[in-house]
This record gives structure tokens, sequence and C-alpha cells, in this order.
């Protein structure tokens, strides 16, 4: 997942596959979907699957997941003005954080993640700058 | 995204952050969400993860099952999840005619739940996708189908019956991988069952059904085999599940899927 990241996504995002449906267009979840859109071109399947909602300064939302060790994991993140900055941090079953990388950019950002284990995992999303905004939350996986 | 903002991306991946943070507090981690939506991984997800421990040959493990006749909408519930769990292994087999099958299968049994006109068209699609060979496409078809199934249950008042077909889809799923990993066992493999936390969602959810479906025969055996499976998929210490206990879960989830195919004895 290390190397080839930075030269993947370079390209990626500039001919992401993932068209949003037009009904999603202008909203977090298209905004998402454009960014999880270049990992698909790396081989990583978006989930349909997606968890949205309000996301306010100081107040940060925390999602449990499933994953697989022997899979490769993002999971990114897009929120609406006027947020101006997001983190998205993965934690183990034990709420302890997890070693992987991450890409921030603005109100978008991604967390990626090489399993050792399989079980229960947090994902925590985090208004780091801005105020309170609609936010969209998709994983893909390979 | 603008070139600006790509250019931006590059930079920070590059700078490789990955930022030192404070662990979650025992408050955050019982306040966490659960969306059954991306809290439940679908069985394609199972089925990657076991071709990077075992490479499994998916053409031998692909043996679809047939809805039986029923009037239950609780069995077709769960059968409609046993199909979509079969759909993923036709993929992973790369059998073309298969999916073609097993989707018109799925729509079938759809039919017969009433869902709406949307989801029916979903079956032109998985056939446009298999008589094309697009895997991927077909894997995500097959959750956007199963997910659109589920709207359309809530939006018709069958909202109960929704949780039926994820554990439907669960018990398929891991009926094929507790088999592969029995007669294969390796510590890795059997790591991939150690699920307890979807266990325990399936259960919770299970028991806010409403009690005339609890006590229908089949809905209250799989309420009780997944209790039964529970301890053996929750280790202690993150290790994998014993040889026993995984002959246990794949012997337990193999009758749970014949029971559902061919429903449950009247008690």
């Amino acid at each position: 997942m290390k190397t080839p990241i930075i030269f993947f996504l370079s390209a990626c995002l500039l001919t992401a596959q993932e068209t949003p449906d037009s009904r999603d267009r202008g909203t977090s979840r298209s905004k998402v979907l454009e960014l999880a859109g270049a990992f698909a071109n790396d081989g990583y399947k978006i989930r349909d699957g997606y968890w949205s909602g309000v996301l306010e300064p100081g107040k940060p939302q925390i999602l449990e997941v499933n994953l697989f060790a022997g899979n490769a994991y993002w999971f990114c993140a897009a929120a609406l003005a006027p947020a101006k900055k997001l983190s998205v941090t993965l934690f183990d079953e034990n709420g302890r954080p997890v070693e992987g990388e991450v890409f921030q950019d603005g109100s978008t950002s991604a967390a990626g993640l090489l399993p050792d284990v399989s079980g229960r995992y947090f994902v925590r999303l985090e208004l780091v700058e801005g105020d309170k905004a609609e936010f969209s939350l998709v994983y893909s996986y390979k | 995204m603008s070139f600006r903002s790509v250019i931006s991306a590059v930079v920070l991946l590059s700078a490789g952050l990955l930022v030192a943070t404070e662990p979650l507090t025992k408050e955050q981690v019982k306040s966490a969400v659960l969306s059954e939506a991306v809290t439940i991984p679908t069985p394609g997800e199972f089925f990657s993860a076991m071709d990077e421990q075992g490479q499994p040959n998916w053409t031998q493990l692909y043996a679809p099952k047939s809805a039986g006749t029923t009037s239950s909408r609780e069995q077709m519930a769960l059968m409609l999840g046993v199909l979509v769990a079969d759909g993923y292994i036709a993929v992973e087999a790369q059998d073309g005619q298969g999916v073609k099958n097993t989707g018109k299968e799925i729509i079938n049994l759809a039919k017969k739940l009433n869902v709406s006109q949307s989801v029916l068209s979903r079956g032109n699609s998985i056939n446009d996708f298999a008589e094309n060979n697009d895997w991927s496409a077909l894997r995500e078809e097959l959750e956007a189908t199963q997910n659109e199934v589920k709207l359309s249950m809530a939006e018709q008042k069958d909202k109960d019956l929704v949780i039926l077909v994820t554990v439907g889809a669960w018990i398929r799923g891991t009926q094929v991988a507790s088999d592969f990993i029995a007669k294969n066992y390796s510590p890795g493999l059997a790591g991939l069952l150690r699920q307890p936390a979807i266990v325990e969602y399936l259960l919770a959810e299970l028991a806010k059904l409403p009690d005339r479906m609890q006590k229908q025969p089949l809905v209250a055996e799989v309420e009780q085999k997944l209790k039964d499976i529970i301890n053996l998929v929750h280790t202690k210490d993150r290790t994998p599940p014993a040889p026993d206990a995984v002959n246990a879960v794949a012997a337990t989830m193999d009758s749970l899927v014949n029971d559902i195919a061919k429903g449950s004895k009247e008690p």
C-alpha cells in the first residue's frame, strides 16, 4: 500500500472512475465518492453503503467497523462548507490508535490501514477547522 | 478536485503523515455508531480476505442454493441474503452464467416480497455486467441490489425483514468460509472467523424483532445457533479460533443454510 500510492493518487484523482449519481451532485456524498474513486483506480472496491451526518467542532463522531486481516482498506470522508479541515483516525478494538497512512486535503480526508488481526475497529471523524457541516464517509477495500 | 488540490494531496502524502493521537476513552468506544450499511462487511470483503490468506478454488466452492417454496416472508428474507452471498461466490469463481442465474433467483424472490420496480431493474444490470465479465462492477452491483431491496422493504413497512437479509448473507458467507477453513486450517485463515462484534450486532438486531417473528421456528433457530457460536468466534488475546471451533462453526452454519433453503421443522 505504501510506495505506489503517491504516484497512483496523483494520476487517479484526475481520472477518477466513480461518477457520483446526478442526484448526489454537490453533496458530501458526491465529494467523498470523488476521493474514493481515486482509490478505485488502484483496484480498491468501494462499498455501496455509506455513513453520513452532521459534524460539529469539538464533537468527533466515532463509527464501529469490522475488518479482515489480509485486506487493505481506505476510509474516505468529506464535508461541505463551512467545514474547512477534517481528520480521519483509526483505532483497534481496544481503542488504541493504529498505524496507517493518511491523506488530508481541506475538507476531505482519508486513512488507510492493513489490519493485522480481523475484528472490530473504530473510525474517528473530527472537524479540525471550520463550523458545523454535513459529512459523508465511505470505505473501500482490496 | 482541482489540479492544485491534487498536487497538495501528493505533497501531503509524500510527507507520510501519521499523527500521534490519544487512545479512545471507554465512553467514546461505547458511544460508537453502528450503521449496518458500513459496520457489517459484505461477503465480498470476507472472500477477498480469504483470497489473500488461502487462495480457495471458488469454482469448487460455488454450489448455489435454491429457494424452496414457502409463504414465510421471514424465510424468504433470509434466503434472499443467502442468494446475495451466492452471487459473490459466483463472482469470485468468475462464473458469468452462475452470476446471471443467481441474479435471476434474487429478483424472483424480491418480486415475491413485493419490492419496488427499481430493484427489478438491477437484475438487468447484473446480467449486463456478467455478460461483460465486469467482476468489480458486479461486486458493487450485488451490494447495491441488496441495499435497494432493504430500502424498498423499509419503505413498504417491512423494515423488520431487513435484518434477516443481512443475517442470511452473513450465515451463507460464514458457512462457505468456515467449511473451506476447516478443510485447509491455518491460523491466518481461522483468524478471519474472529467476528464477535458482528454476531453480537446481529443478535441485538434479532432481539428487536416483534415477538411473532421471533417465535417463528426458523428465526428462533437462527437466533439460538448464533448464540451457540458466539463464544467460538470470540477468542481471547486476538488469537484465531482453534480447529475444533472452526469445525463447530462450519457444522452449525451448514445446518442453518440447509434449514433456510428448505424451511425449519415445525416445533
